[in-house]
């Protein structure tokens, strides 16, 4: 049984890209404790990005700004996705896959720059209403497939037994198969809820006065003012997700897989 | 199926059907109008009619198509961009390759570990990741000023590494890594050993069972991980952007361009209309290619 | 849990809802932090700056129904066009007390007669930074735009010079080095404006209109084609990092653009009585001075010299002397059709 385990050469491989995968954000923390605002060398240390950062209040209304638009496209995108979801896995509507994951398959920018179009020609001014709008639509094909491959995986007996003892077809939905796809559920509105918070590319498009992101605001940050407190958000960013996932896979370890 | 139960079905699939009828389908349909468009004075779109001696005439034209290959350049770019999303999908699939053989083939209770720490830096934001490059590949940053020695010693000219195609590629390669990793190892993990070890034991040594087992069945899932790294790493423009100065550019840039600064939204909607082309073929290749790939992976 | 995160986002809510909010739309380090904290103070609201680098990249968003700033700096040109589309609103000029500082020279011009729409703000000229030991050390001569656009200079620097990622300063430094006017429109000299750029883009590091304050300070680049309160921000930076070396500026002595920055305030403004009340705790002399004293801009306000450090009044790429003056020109707004070229001959640049 030589081949159940990973040989030297593979192994050592399989180091170096991990090097690879964390290396660079290891300079990014690392760096967010350097003493210069050039941030070109290593001067010496310092907590002083942070205490900036707590008092930058561009940097709090926009993480306020991402986090509300977040939340509310993750609804919105969950309730349409399943329903979406469910409607494919039944398979009356021969095109609604393409439709649903075609926002997926496509680059972002594509869809940004198509939805500034539309938004401007129809006279919908950019802002918080605009970005939602656009982040619903390519939220809605992730939750779809994590529904659709829970859905996969069902035993469809329990709901036809459901059937045959009386169960009217919304008891069989409420009381089986929605407990069932609870998880898939769950899965797909914390997707949408990270793709949401974390996109650039379609916010960039569809932002207006007022609206700015924790990533519009980073992307201005790193192209105009390069301070370390850009570090100092990035590393605080990756503590709150880290912590996240950890909460996330003591709830229900199942989710993450996904 | 009784009526009822169809009437239900299409009534779960009318909102999100008309949700992205409205917010993909019908923007997609005016990129498309807006190609054979005037741009407007100040920016948008000309009006698409006009009334002379109270005669209605349409106002559309082929100008913006016919600039695409007016010179070669646009032709040009799109090589220049599609390369870059090849080379891209090229070495993601060989850095990705070892790593996730490695954890398909370490002990069930270490993979989701293993597979964890893949995912985990890209929870972190996509900006975040290419700051990060931005800090390495600094003129005065020790890789650089590292390399530079060694280039002095050998005689050679100082390199640069910001501000340039390499710089643009790396940060490619690693904005998208996980997207080969993961459908590579969910098609790695599903081999069955034991037909590397029937094979060791009529006398095939290391590499031909590599190459006549493994690699041929490895196949669906380099296809699936090869367009999930192709499609995103050709419309990107915050790379090039960032790290690739004047000569890294991809056509992702060149549309935000015509959007967000030249106002030439008709020609902007062209590019972008060739670039869904693009990726419209390559989804179908894909779904063909899945398709008889896992065929084979099924014999 | 869910109360906790309940709580969690009223919180952060209300810094998304901020009460009173001035919402401002600026060239990128334009303002000075100070200032904008006293403002703060003064109006008891607060100060949502967003940023452009580029009178294009300002106008497109402008235009793309990004309307409800409540002030915003365009450029003279950009003034032009922005009153010929109706975008903007006229100034009431009882709420403006402080509008007799400003320098009479500045005052009235022809792209907003008797300033119903606009008033000066500060004015730059686009010019060349540079590090003065490296520069010194090749012998090559700063203050001729040959040292951005022709190759035999520029092999001396390749990969260390920055240019801006902005047609109008980029296509007037071309036609400026070639002898021509900033606003000249012939395609022809477009063209061998175009060809200008070409041949010495392969030697730039980058287009770059927002940081090269920084890559200059830093010694990434050693020269860069940018805006003359820019170079002076990084001169101090590079001055207070204790760099092993000094950045200057010089104007090219061929000519440059001269733009004046103005302050306008949109039709659908939010809060146009906040636009006001910024708009005249600018002109203030005091504050209008810390323009020029940390920012490092021009002064277009007559009551501010006296609060301006003479060392700053002598640098004559801030404040050019009239025979300099002479030698500058602003941009002049330009019609569809020669902006439509423009653009055309800039995307072919970035292209090839």
């Amino acid at each position: 049984m030589v081949h159940n385990r990973p040989s030297k050469t593979l192994v050592s491989a399989g180091v170096l890209v991990y090097l690879f995968l964390y290396i660079p954000l290891a300079v990014v923390v690392i760096f967010s404790f350097n003493d210069s605002k050039l941030n070109a060398e290593w001067v010496g240390f310092t907590w002083k990005w942070y205490e900036k950062l707590i008092h930058n209040e561009n940097i709090l209304r926009a993480a306020g700004n991402s986090l509300i638009i977040a939340i509310i496209s993750a609804a919105m995108a969950t309730v349409l996705g399943t329903l979406a979801g469910l409607a494919i896995h039944r398979g009356r509507q021969k095109w609604l896959p393409a439709l649903v994951l075609g926002p997926i398959a496509m680059p972002d920018i594509l869809i940004g720059v198509s939805l500034l179009l539309m938004f401007i020609l129809l006279n919908v001014s950019l802002g918080s209403v605009s970005i939602i709008l656009a982040h619903v639509s390519f939220c809605i094909g992730f939750v779809a497939l994590a529904v659709q491959s829970r859905l996969a995986g069902m035993d469809q007996s329990l709901i036809e037994a459901a059937r045959d003892l009386g169960a009217s077809p919304w008891q069989s939905f409420r009381l089986i198969s929605l407990p069932l796809l609870m998880p898939g559920i769950i899965a797909g509105a914390l997707m949408a809820f990270t793709l949401s918070i974390d996109d650039f590319v379609i916010t960039f498009f569809t932002a207006g006065v007022g609206s700015s992101t924790l990533p519009l605001e980073i992307y201005s940050m790193v192209k105009i003012a390069v301070t370390p407190e850009v570090n100092a958000v990035s590393t605080l960013l990756m503590l709150v997700t880290l912590t996240l996932i950890t909460v996330l896979s003591k709830i229900s370890p199942t989710v993450l897989r996904q | 199926m009784n009526r009822a139960e169809r009437l239900r079905n299409h009534l779960m699939a009318l909102p999100p059907a008309l949700y992205l009828l409205l917010f993909f389908a019908v923007p997609s349909v005016m990129m498309l109008f807006a190609s054979f468009r005037y741009p407007g004075e100040y920016g948008g779109l000309a009006p698409w009619y006009y009334i002379e001696d109270g005669q209605l005439s349409l106002d559309f034209t082929l100008e913006n198509w016919l600039r695409l290959f007016e010179s070669g350049i646009y032709l040009g770019l799109l090589f220049k961009s599609l390369g870059y999303a090849l080379l891209t999908t090229l070495i993601c699939t060989i850095m990705a390759y070892p790593l996730a053989l490695m954890i398909a083939r370490s002990q069930k209770r270490f993979r989701d570990l293993l597979l964890l720490l893949v995912i985990l830096p890209f929870w972190s934001n996509f900006l975040v990741r290419i700051y990060a490059w931005m800090i390495i590949f600094s003129p005065q940053g020790a890789l650089t000023i590292g390399l530079n020695h060694v280039t002095g010693a050998l005689g050679l000219e100082p390199i640069s590494l910001m501000f340039s195609s390499t710089a643009v590629i790396t940060c490619l390669v690693y904005v998208h890594l996980p997207f080969m990793i993961l459908p590579l190892y969910a098609n790695l993990e599903k081999h069955d050993n034991r037909l590397l070890d029937a094979a060791q034991d009529l006398g095939a040594n290391r590499f031909q069972c590599f190459w006549l087992i493994t690699w041929p069945q490895s196949l669906p899932g380099i296809y699936a991980g090869a367009i999930l790294v192709f499609i995103p790493s050709l419309g990107i423009f915050a790379i090039p952007d960032l790290l690739g100065g004047t000569n890294g550019i991809m056509i992702g840039n060149v549309i935000k361009q015509q959007f967000v600064e030249s106002r030439d939204w008709p020609f902007g909607s062209v590019l972008s209309l060739v670039l869904t082309g693009i990726t419209l073929l390559l989804v179908l290749l894909a779904a063909k290619l899945g398709k008889t790939g896992g065929a084979n992976s099924g014999t | 849990m869910k109360k906790l995160l309940c709580c969690f986002v009223l919180c952060l809510s209300q810094f998304a809802m901020a009460e009173k909010a001035l919402h401002l739309f600026n060239w990128n380090d334009y303002i000075a932090e100070d200032t904008v904290t006293r403002f703060e103070a003064l109006c008891d609201c607060k100060v949502v700056q967003d940023y452009f680098s580029a009178t294009e990249e300002m106008m497109a968003k402008l235009l793309a129904g990004g309307g409800d700033y409540d002030v915003v700096i365009p450029t003279q040109n950009a003034v032009e066009a922005l009153v010929k589309q109706g975008f903007l609103m006229p100034l009431d000029k009882s709420k403006l007390s402080n509008i007799g500082n400003s320098a009479a020279g500045y005052m009235n011009k022809a792209y907003d007669p008797g300033n119903v729409y606009s008033l000066p703000y500060a004015f730059t000229t686009t010019l060349i930074g540079y590090n003065e030991n490296k520069i010194a050390e090749l012998g090559i001569d700063p203050a001729d735009w040959s040292i951005i656009f022709d190759p035999a200079v520029l092999t001396k620097i390749k990969g260390k010079v920055t240019v801006m990622d902005d047609v109008e300063e980029l296509f007037g430094a071309a036609l400026k080095y070639l002898g021509y006017s900033i606003n000249d429109t012939d395609e022809k000299h477009l063209k061998e404006a175009q060809a200008v750029i070409l041949k010495a883009k392969p030697y730039w590091a980058a287009f770059n209109s927002s940081s090269y304050i920084k890559e200059l300070t830093v010694g990434n680049i050693w020269v860069a084609h940018g805006y003359s309160s820019d170079m002076f921000q990084a001169r101090a930076d590079a001055a207070e990092a204790k760099r092993d070396f000094t950045v200057n500026f010089v104007l090219p002595k061929q000519g440059a653009v001269l733009a004046l920055d103005n302050m306008v305030i949109p039709k659908k403004a939010r809060s146009p009585e906040l636009a006001h009340m910024f708009i005249n705790f600018m002109m203030d002399p005091q504050n209008a001075a810390e323009l020029t004293t940390i920012v490092g801009t021009g002064n277009p306000n007559a009551a501010a010299t006296p609060f301006i450090d003479e060392d700053i009044l002598k640098i004559t790429a801030i404040f050019p002397t009239p025979e300099l003056q002479a030698k500058l020109e602003t941009v002049a707004a330009r019609n569809a059709k020669e902006r439509r070229l423009a653009n055309k001959l800039w995307t072919e640049i970035k292209v090839r």
